[in-house]
């Protein structure tokens, strides 16, 4: 059976287009597609495009090993508020959580500052009797009774989804437990998400807005996730669907639909770890990987071709772009910073005078004022048209004409004018205000990493990254900038790159000293035991079975955790010290200095079981001279670059080039779905797999 | 120190490198303050958010602050960066100092906030301050918000002084701490923290100069006040020229507190005079020094005129406060003061009651604003355990919206987590969920408040301390909405007279606060009645307050 099922199918969608990528497991070759998506209904674009490359590579579904899937339709259904009607089950006296908050003003000036709705509805939030004490002891046993009552009126309101968010849960499950039982047997057809699951974590208003937000979602991706798992077997498709996680592992259908709030920014994800597999691939230590789009800007730092983990995530911002005025989601989540910057974004003149660029996008439709499909502000894409950056003639491969008198019109009335600057220096500035704000993001973040971006390498994808990177690379001091080939289908490529995996979290506060390590032990190998059983159903071998873990600590006293690795093994009242030793070093590293003589706390344990990596590779490109071949010229053309001006540029066809070639800039090489800009202090050189890398000429790279 | 520079002496800067550098001076306290949040000890900092981070100029005026601080202290910040400054003059500080104080006539206005400043170098030159506003654990003196009878209750005065000197800490400033505040570990390490992030923030601040080949940061504090003192210009002169006052009652301690305010609009500025308002008291610590008076009515203005514009002291340019030597907002040393805020968060009440006359889209009913809860007790060992709870009432509802439930307003802080704070302090939390009738009625009505039911499980007696609001005298509606109904309190049951109390409780004792709502905007029977359907279903509203004061007919 194996033998035959020698291609795996990446599937990302977006928004606008759904993106495929289909591997030949023996031959290592890749082909691409790309379809526009469905939004009525989104797995009928993932099948449609499934069969064209079928017919492509001339196999059949039985043919295909895997299919991996990332896909917007969780975040999308929280902001568009399109989830089922959902319940919320509390402690008695703690029923309006959702929405008491965390009762900070994300805004501090001004007076009508919105806040989310809550996804639950007051009448739909329900008190029981039931209470735990802080170390998970039964104060009061579960009030059956009410729950019975809850139930008939969980019936009466239609409910189809219930969140259950006990205080202290994350100690002791029972009564969420018993509270499942109970709802299944009354109402069988109404779905159930448990906190003590979904997010055992100490803070009982994250844990529920995410336990609500996962229950609001679950019957949706449930359907969908059918739908789609049949449709594939419909093709002939014999193994089982598996999903993107936003934790950067992939999962089975089966326990993702369960746990639906895991698969957000699932195609964020992917682009983040194509990055990473391009950086082990070429032995890059560390890189801050770079996805511009039309509407936002996305940064991950990856050390050792891992990404960073983040263990909470907002969504759904009702101010955006703004920390704070989203539902907040704990769950384990590749490490981003997202910024509302992106080719669609629009330049003002704020009330001060100043140029702003973002966060509000003119998206595809008005578009940028160059698209000509009716837009009139001026956008960071026009900015790039004006100084040469973007071709008006071969923009998406020629299959679109970009208006450059309609940008600079743009150009001149939204900024220059009212500015009193040249329409050039307002498209420089909008160019450069835009990276500011990525790059003031990027040095907080790496910041707060305890990072340098000057040993990073920047991995830039997505329509805009390779015409911002040299600029971006530049004020950071950056090593390169590597722009991948295929960077149109980053994030589905990413998704081959995933190892099986599964995260799980528990908290257990306690002091240190007076840790039980018998309950260390159990809640480690209890975690470890789940992971194992998953992976195996997953049909992964126990030898290619990995788990790593880690817990949160921090200082009594303190309200904000680090994350430290922890060795496998049981932990003795002996060993323990060593956990010490190890929380000390971390957060010395992160904050300069550790207090030795300081109490610990710890807060919660971590596991993260995997299955082996993927086996992907990338064909290499063929050889070429240092000089590129003369089709590889297109022509010139006068683009800009700070402090020189206008200068005469080659532009050149990134399809023609070949591994070795150099470009000295400055240079404008044009593909399908990017351009990448090097300008007169950088030059270029194309690696074995294609990726062209940008590098200072005074750093010693080629000249 | 005090006067600002000429700004025509300044080099203008475009408003593309203006935006890019006014921009990183803003992320550059946004990761101060970040470091301060991970690194400190204390719920009230690390969970509560009560401090601020902000950057200040050479002359010692604010220019950037982090998103996140708490508005009061960014108005009070600078002013105590010069008042420090004229005791420990700018040209004896050396590199590596890092200066410190708790007076609360040079800095926020009561003991427990500690006010830590650096000066920043470049070769040899002080080009600007980061300074930083922390309420603390602990600054020892009586437990209790209003008891003290001087300010000499109220625990441990630190003059301006030494924190560090060129890059070592002071150990005697340090033990002297040390020894007079019950949970050193706390407080030290708060102390600590904020050296660790005021460090981070000059460093960043250097980094940023170098990336510009910037000697000084004159020229852009110089655009970035004159803009903004523009803007804020332009604001005022669209409103009518005159002169209006009002006046708001709060509960004050023992006696009832007058705020009276006369606001005068004269082309493009504006003078707020509190004239005629309460005389300062020996009666309970709920006096304001002027510097707390102004964190929360320059605020209020800022709101008001200019809320899109990042905060600095250009937008205040435009405004002159008088608050007369002796009233309850411009308090003498000596007078207690710890509980200043159940006073000084009413200023801005005074100030829209006028803006609601002239501008109702420029106005905002009062809020049921903050309460202070704060358990002391001792664990097992006997040693202090402390834990801070600072729950907010409803926001007052604006002319074209409800109030939010339960948000702090006109301070800034997030709530301790009930899960994190039981782990702390041996409390449980019975019930903390919105009342209902509890927004004051209204077209648009204000915002719910809570009701907080603790009970202790020590075996030893605990030490609560509650400060409380709007108790006696409602949040103020505006234009025909109603006043939002009054806060009240109990103890197993009972009702507690009188406003502010601490409280030793004993194991299984029932304290319940029920923090009011905010005020309404415009009468209730013009309420769309979809609006008052919902209220009703969703059990925001009572079926009796739908007929009697809405008018609802099923």
């Amino acid at each position: 059976m194996s033998d035959i099922r020698h291609f795996d199918v990446g599937v990302d969608i977006g928004g606008t287009f759904t993106d495929f990528v289909i591997r030949n497991r023996s031959s290592g070759a890749l082909r691409l597609h790309k379809a526009l998506t469905t939004p009525d209904d989104p797995s009928r674009s993932v099948i449609e495009g499934v069969r064209h490359l079928l017919g492509e590579e001339n196999i059949v579904g039985a043919n295909i090993n895997v299919v991996v899937h990332g896909t917007t339709l969780i975040t999308n259904a929280l902001i568009e508020r399109r989830g089922a009607t959902t319940a919320l089950i509390t402690t008695e006296g703690h029923r309006d959580v959702l929405e008491i908050g965390t009762e900070l003003r994300y805004d501090s000036y001004d007076l009508g500052m919105d806040k989310p709705d809550p996804l639950v509805p007051r009448p739909l939030r329900f008190g029981v009797r039931e209470r735990l004490d802080h170390q998970g002891n039964v104060l009061t046993t579960l009030d059956e009774g009410d729950l019975s009552r809850i139930s008939a009126e969980l019936q009466e309101a239609n409910v189809a989804s219930v969140a259950v968010c006990y205080l202290h849960s994350f100690r002791n499950n029972v009564h969420e437990q018993r509270t499942r039982e109970i709802i299944e047997s009354n109402l069988p057809h109404v779905s159930v998400s448990l906190s003590s699951d979904v997010a055992p974590e100490i803070r009982e208003y994250q844990r529920a807005s995410t336990t609500v937000a996962n229950a609001y979602v679950k019957p949706l991706s449930g359907r969908y996730l059918k739908r789609l798992e049949e449709a594939l077997q419909s093709l002939g498709y014999a193994s089982e669907l598996f999903l993107m996680l936003s934790s950067g592992g992939i999962s089975r259908a089966e326990v993702a639909a369960q746990y639906p709030i895991q698969l957000l920014e699932s195609g964020p994800a992917g682009g983040v770890l194509f990055a990473s597999f391009l950086g082990k691939l070429t032995n890059r230590e560390e890189l801050v990987s770079f996805d511009m789009g039309g509407t936002t800007a996305k940064m991950a730092f990856v050390a050792a071709g891992t990404p960073m983990l983040a263990r909470s995530f907002e969504v759904a911002r009702v101010s955006r772009f703004r920390l704070g005025s989203g539902l907040p989601v704990q769950i384990p989540v590749i490490e981003m910073i997202e910024i509302g910057a992106g080719g669609g974004s629009i330049a003002h003149k704020d009330s001060l005078g100043l140029l702003k660029v973002g966060p509000r996008s003119a998206g595809a439709s008005p578009g940028p004022a160059s698209y000509g499909f009716g837009g009139e502000e001026p956008t960071v894409t026009d900015a790039n048209v004006v100084l040469g950056y973007l071709a008006p003639r071969s923009f998406l491969g020629g299959e679109m004409r970009l208006d450059v008198e309609a940008a600079r019109r743009a150009i001149e009335r939204g900024i220059a004018e009212p500015l009193q600057m040249d329409t050039i220096s307002a498209a420089r500035g909008i160019f450069d205000v835009v990276n500011e704000n990525m790059v003031s993001a990027t040095k907080v973040h790496m910041a707060e990493k305890a990072r340098d971006p000057r040993r990073a390498s920047l991995v830039a994808f997505g329509g805009a990254g390779p015409v911002h990177a040299h600029a971006i690379a530049n004020a950071l001091d950056m090593r390169e900038v590597i722009c991948p080939l295929r960077a149109g289908v980053a994030s589905a490529l990413g998704f081959l790159t995933a190892p099986i995996a599964f995260d799980f979290a528990r908290s257990m506060t306690s002091s240190f000293s007076d840790l039980d390590t018998d309950e260390l032990n159990t809640v480690f190998s209890e975690m470890e035991n789940r992971g194992a059983t998953l992976l195996s159903d997953a049909g992964i071998a126990p030898s290619d079975v990995r788990h790593e873990r880690s817990a949160d600590m921090h200082y009594i006293g303190q309200g904000h955790d680090v994350e430290v690795p922890l060795p496998s093994g049981d932990f003795t009242p002996e060993n323990l010290s060593d956990v010490a030793e190890r929380f000390h070093a971390s957060y010395a590293k992160l904050y300069g200095q550790a207090h030795p003589n300081v109490a610990i706390e710890f807060v919660t344990c971590r596991v993260t079981s995997s299955g082996p990596d993927s086996d992907l590779r990338l064909p290499e490109l063929e050889a070429g001279q240092k000089q590129p071949s003369s089709e590889a010229l297109l022509g010139t053309r006068q683009v800009y670059f700070a402090p020189d001006g206008f200068v005469d540029t080659r532009i050149v066809n990134r399809y023609a080039l070949r591994t070795g070639n150099v470009l000295v800039g400055p240079a404008v090489v044009e593909e399908r779905e990017s351009t990448v800009v090097i300008p007169p202090s950088m030059a270029g050189h194309v690696d074995a797999f294609g990726n062209l890398v940008l590098t200072r000429k005074v750093d010693g790279g080629p000249t | 120190m005090n006067a600002w520079p000429n700004d025509k002496a300044a080099k203008a800067i475009d408003p593309v490198t203006l935006e890019i550098q006014w921009n990183r001076l803003i992320t550059i306290m946004n990761e101060t303050d970040t470091t301060l949040v991970r690194t400190s000890f204390s719920t009230i900092v690390g969970e509560g958010r009560d401090f601020a981070c902000i950057l200040v100029d050479e002359n010692g005026h604010a220019l950037s602050q982090s998103t996140f601080s708490s508005t009061g202290f960014t108005v009070m910040l600078p002013r105590a960066v010069r008042g420090i400054l004229e005791q420990i003059p700018k040209e004896t500080l050396r590199d590596g100092d890092i200066l410190l104080t708790n007076d609360p006539w040079l800095g926020a206005g009561h003991l427990p906030d500690v006010i830590v400043v650096k000066p920043v170098f470049r070769e040899d030159t002080i080009v600007a301050f980061i300074a930083t506003a922390a309420h603390v654990a602990d600054i020892g003196g009586r437990i209790g918000y209003f008891e003290s009878r001087d300010i000499f209750e109220e625990g441990l005065q630190i003059p301006p002084c030494k924190l560090v000197e060129g890059g070592r800490l002071n150990d005697v400033v340090m033990s002297i701490i040390d020894r007079n505040v019950r949970v050193p570990d706390q407080v030290i390490g708060d102390l600590h923290a904020i050296i660790a992030a005021e460090n981070v923030g000059a460093k960043r601040l250097l980094e940023f100069m170098d990336d510009y080949n910037l000697s000084t940061l004159r020229d852009l504090a110089s655009e970035i006040h004159s803009r903004s003192e523009a803007a804020m210009r332009a604001a005022i002169r669209a409103m009518p020229d005159g002169e209006w006052s009002s006046s708001v009652t709060t509960d004050g301690y023992v006696k009832p507190v007058t705020i009276a305010a006369r606001v005068k609009i004269d082309g493009d500025s504006i003078l707020l005079d509190f004239t005629g308002t309460s005389p300062e008291t020996y009666e309970g610590a709920i006096n304001c020094t002027l510097n707390a008076t102004l964190g929360d009515c320059l605020t209020a203005l800022h709101s008001t005129f200019a809320p899109t514009i990042p905060n600095n002291e250009g937008l205040f340019r435009p405004v002159e406060v008088i608050a007369p030597e002796g009233c309850i907002l411009n308090c003498r040393r000596g007078v207690p003061v710890r509980g200043r805020s159940v006073t000084s968060v009413h200023s801005h009440e005074a100030i829209y009651a006028v803006m609601a006359a002239l501008a109702p889209e420029r106005a905002q009913a009062g809020s049921g604003t903050f309460w202070g809860i704060m358990v002391n007790g001792r664990d097992q060992d006997g040693r202090w355990v402390n834990a801070s709870l600072l729950p907010n009432g409803g926001k007052g509802a604006l002319h074209n919206k409800d109030g939010l439930a339960t948000v702090a307003f006109p301070t800034n802080h997030t709530i301790t987590s009930t899960e994190i704070f039981e782990n702390r302090v041996p409390v449980r939390m019975a019930a903390k969920e919105l009342i209902t009738d509890s927004g004051g009625a209204g077209r648009y009505r204000g915002g719910m408040g809570q009701k907080l039911t603790l009970i202790s499980q020590s075996d030893s007696e605990l030490s609560i301390t509650i400060r409380p609001n709007n108790v006696r005298f409602a949040a103020p509606g505006l234009l025909g909405g109603h006043d939002g109904p009054l806060g009240h309190w109990t103890l197993n049951g009972a009702e507690i007279e009188g406003n502010h109390r601490l409280l030793d409780i004993k194991h299984g004792d029932e304290l319940t606060c029920y923090l009011p709502g905010g005020g309404g905007f415009y009468p209730p029977e013009a309420r769309d009645r979809a609006a008052v359907k919902r209220d009703l279903e969703e059990g925001r509203i009572s079926a009796e307050a739908a007929v009697r004061v809405y008018k609802y007919e099923h």
